[in-house]
């Protein structure tokens, strides 16, 4: 009898303490949900520059005064599914501003919100189409033959894409979580699309709702996503600035444009079913993508516990690409904990402006002949022996690394122990 | 007691006084209407005319059939066609009632199985025979009635609409089910939650508070997803559900289709026509505009957000 009722004393103290904290917290909540919250996000200043359909391309201020300003401008493509805001979602999170700090000259496309009418745009309309406007926009601009690439995720992948078939106008490429390996059954997406009827789902929705996608993400991790974050929220509602943050990140979660209909399918088709873009059988346009071409520098980043995008479907691109110069990251954290995590936000984003300057030589000016006749891709040339790199970045310098070498860069990285934040737990989990 | 099961055997006896009771209510009632007084002809229409002869035609109609119904072998005939529907009514009653207890049956053995339903972190062979009893009586027992073949001028439509429910029906079935699989690793981590607390009591060393239990079961929790999610049954669900609430959408836009063609609005299928055209052409004046070196940069001053 007494086993079981101290325990149960215990219990019942606990659960009066318990109450009371909770009913403090309610009261100071109402306070604060009641008040003036600022969950803006995206709110580094920009400028439109570029404008075709629903497409749109947001030039940021960088910070003139800086030492050695890089010469090429940068330019980054997201994802068809959310929103490139999550790059700049918060002014203490922003990868935006880390590079406008490091003297990057940032150009980012926003893919609009796709319409019915966008119901049969393909991936070549977005990367022969779009993406090529947008770069001989900005080679002209510039007055330069070759401009940097950044590619996140399904944007990466369009990245990959579009240097394989337009190398004479990429300078650097670099690719973030970025899948282009898709015979993986690591992520459950991997799983769950190899036998979906796309066909059909096209023909029922036309373009892909964001919602229903957004409901699939959400079942990735139900327990984390749909449960946790939200009592991480009740227990945390007191907090002004918790609050702020998080609503910014609901906000951006579930701000998800549809995908094109011929795009989606295409891509499940392509890429997921068949797997065609790392074996070099994808065709664009009536062009093959091939990854041989990529003869430019390539840094190529992806998180060890992402579950969208699984280290299997990123780290084969290394292998496959035509560059001497490859350097694979490898962030012990989630999908978009790359992005939003304050433990990764001092090594991901200030390792690109880094990379980047060290490969930031003098510019050859754009010739008037250039511009109206850009070189055709040169033949795939046979790939000589090239020095890559491989460098896995962890929370815990005492944690087993899964990468065969260690560089100076990995011991460089800072590290942080402690409690992880509700916001970086969420990252994690997607 | 009727003879042969007939509850009605003196119909005829009944039938017949009836008929000819109505026959004379129809021959009196044409008889009062004066068909062609002057007074009449002077303050008709030409339309009010044509009603009252089109009037006097159908109540010598109703007169001619109330005489002939009086017959006996014709009352017999109509009497034995009075009988038949409740005999259809009762089919369709019972079709629907066998269907109750069938699915019944199954809650009851589901009862039984309570706990019993699968094993910790093992989500293979998953017992969802309750919602295949369900779709498999929906579509034994009930399914038949929208599958009739519709007749007539409005036969597309109707089969159209009733393809419509049927496919929302299944819809319906196969979400059940597939929440009710969503739903068992919570079934699951409550089960294992507790056997560890037990465990742990005799151990003397329970959680402190309440945020450690809630962190030891939601680590029990994710634990199952991620079994679940890997588990063929589950992404078979997913597929059905999908495919199903796909199958439901395009019966539903067709159904509706058919009601926005009566209404003065543009259709989906007229706008998809649009489109596809539409992007046709702006892919050919693109390839000009590049031949042309025009910009496709429809920005001629950089503004600010």
């Amino acid at each position: 009898m007494n086993s079981t009722k101290i325990p149960l004393d215990l219990i019942l103290e606990r659960l009066a303490q318990d109450a009371e904290k909770a009913q403090q917290r309610v009261s100071k909540a109402s306070d604060v949900l009641l008040g003036e919250l600022n969950y803006e996000l995206a709110s580094t200043p920009y400028e439109i520059v570029y404008s075709e359909d629903r497409v749109r391309v947001k030039h940021y201020f960088r910070n003139e005064n800086v030492e050695n300003p890089l010469k090429a401008p940068l330019l980054v493509v997201y994802a068809l599914i959310n929103r490139e805001t999550m790059l700049d979602l918060q002014p203490d999170r922003s990868v935006v501003k880390t590079f406008l700090d490091g003297g990057i000259d940032l150009y980012m496309v926003d893919w609009g919100y796709p319409k019915r009418k966008d119901r049969f745009q393909t991936i070549d309309d977005h990367v022969n189409g779009y993406m090529n406007n947008i770069v001989d926009f900005l080679r002209q601009k510039h007055n330069i033959r070759k401009i940097n690439l950044m590619g996140i995720c399904m944007g990466g992948t369009f990245c990959v894409m579009y240097s394989a078939l337009h190398p004479e106008k990429i300078k650097n490429l670099i690719t973030t979580v970025t899948p282009t390996n898709f015979d993986t059954d690591k992520g459950l997406l991997h799983v769950w699309m190899k036998d979906i009827d796309v066909d059909r789902m096209v023909r029922t929705f036309g373009n892909i709702p964001g919602d229903l996608m957004n409901f699939g993400f959400l079942l990735l991790n139900p327990a984390r996503l749909m449960i946790d974050k939200y009592v991480g929220f009740i227990e945390n509602m007191d907090n002004k600035d918790f609050v702020e943050n998080f609503v910014r990140m609901e906000r951006w979660i579930f701000d998800s444009p549809d995908v094109p209909g011929e795009t989606f399918r295409q891509f499940v088709e392509d890429c997921y079913q068949k797997n065609l873009l790392i074996q070099n059988k994808m065709f664009l346009g009536g062009r093959r993508v091939d990854l041989r071409n990529l003869t430019m520098p390539l840094l190529n980043f992806f998180g060890e516990y992402d579950h969208l995008v699984p280290p299997p479907a990123c780290d084969r691109l290394s292998a496959a690409v035509g560059s001497k110069d490859v350097e694979d990251v490898c962030l012990e954290t989630g999908h978009i904990g790359i992005y939003v995590s304050s433990r990764f936000q001092r090594l991901f984003a200030p390792k690109i402006v880094r990379w980047l300057k060290e490969r930031d030589a003098q510019e050859t000016p754009l010739t008037k002949l250039q511009r109206s006749n850009p070189p055709a891709a040169s033949p795939p040339k046979k790939k000589p022996a090239a020095k890559r790199k491989r460098v896995a970045i962890s929370k815990n310098p005492k944690a087993p690394r899964k990468s065969p070498t260690k560089t100076k860069s990995a011991k460089k990285s800072p590290v942080r122990k402690g409690k992880l934040t509700l916001i970086e737990k969420i990252a994690q989990a997607i | 007691m009727a003879q042969d099961g007939n509850p009605f055997p003196n119909k005829e006896s009944i039938l017949l006084p009836w008929l000819q009771t109505l026959g004379e209510m129809w021959l009196n009632l044409a008889k009062a209407v004066p068909p062609n007084s002057d007074t009449a002809l002077k303050t008709q229409t030409v339309i009010q005319n044509r009603f009252t002869e089109q009037l006097q035609t159908n109540l010598n109609l109703m007169k001619s059939l109330s005489l002939m119904m009086s017959q006996p072998e014709s009352a017999s005939a109509a009497a034995n066609s009075v009988n038949a529907l409740p005999e259809i009514l009762l089919k369709m009653a019972k079709s629907g009632f066998d269907a109750a207890i069938q699915i019944q049956n199954h809650m009851i053995e589901k009862a039984g199985r309570i706990g019993k339903r699968t094993e910790a972190y093992n989500f293979d062979n998953l017992d969802q025979e309750i919602f295949r009893a369900l779709t498999d009586v929906y579509e034994k027992e009930l399914r038949q009635y929208l599958k009739i073949p519709p007749l007539g001028l409005t036969r597309f439509y109707q089969e159209r609409f009733n393809a419509m429910l049927d496919k929302h029906n299944l819809f319906e079935t196969t979400l059940a089910e597939f929440l009710s699989i969503l739903y068992l690793p919570m079934e699951k981590s409550f089960k294992i939650f507790q056997e560890k607390l037990n465990q742990m009591a005799e151990e003397g060393s329970l959680p402190k508070d309440t945020k450690e239990s809630y962190a030891m079961w939601l680590k029990i929790l994710e634990g199952h997803y991620m079994s679940l999610f890997k588990s063929k049954d589950y992404t078979d669900a997913l597929h059905r559900t999908l495919g199903n609430l796909e199958d439901f959408i395009i019966a539903r836009d067709q159904a509706l289709n058919d009601i926005l063609q009566f209404l003065p609005v543009v259709t989906h299928k007229d706008l998809d026509d649009l489109y596809r055209e539409f992007y046709d052409l702006k892919k050919r004046v693109k390839a000009l505009e590049k031949q042309m070196e025009v910009s496709p940069n429809t920005l001629k001053t950089a503004t600010r957000p």
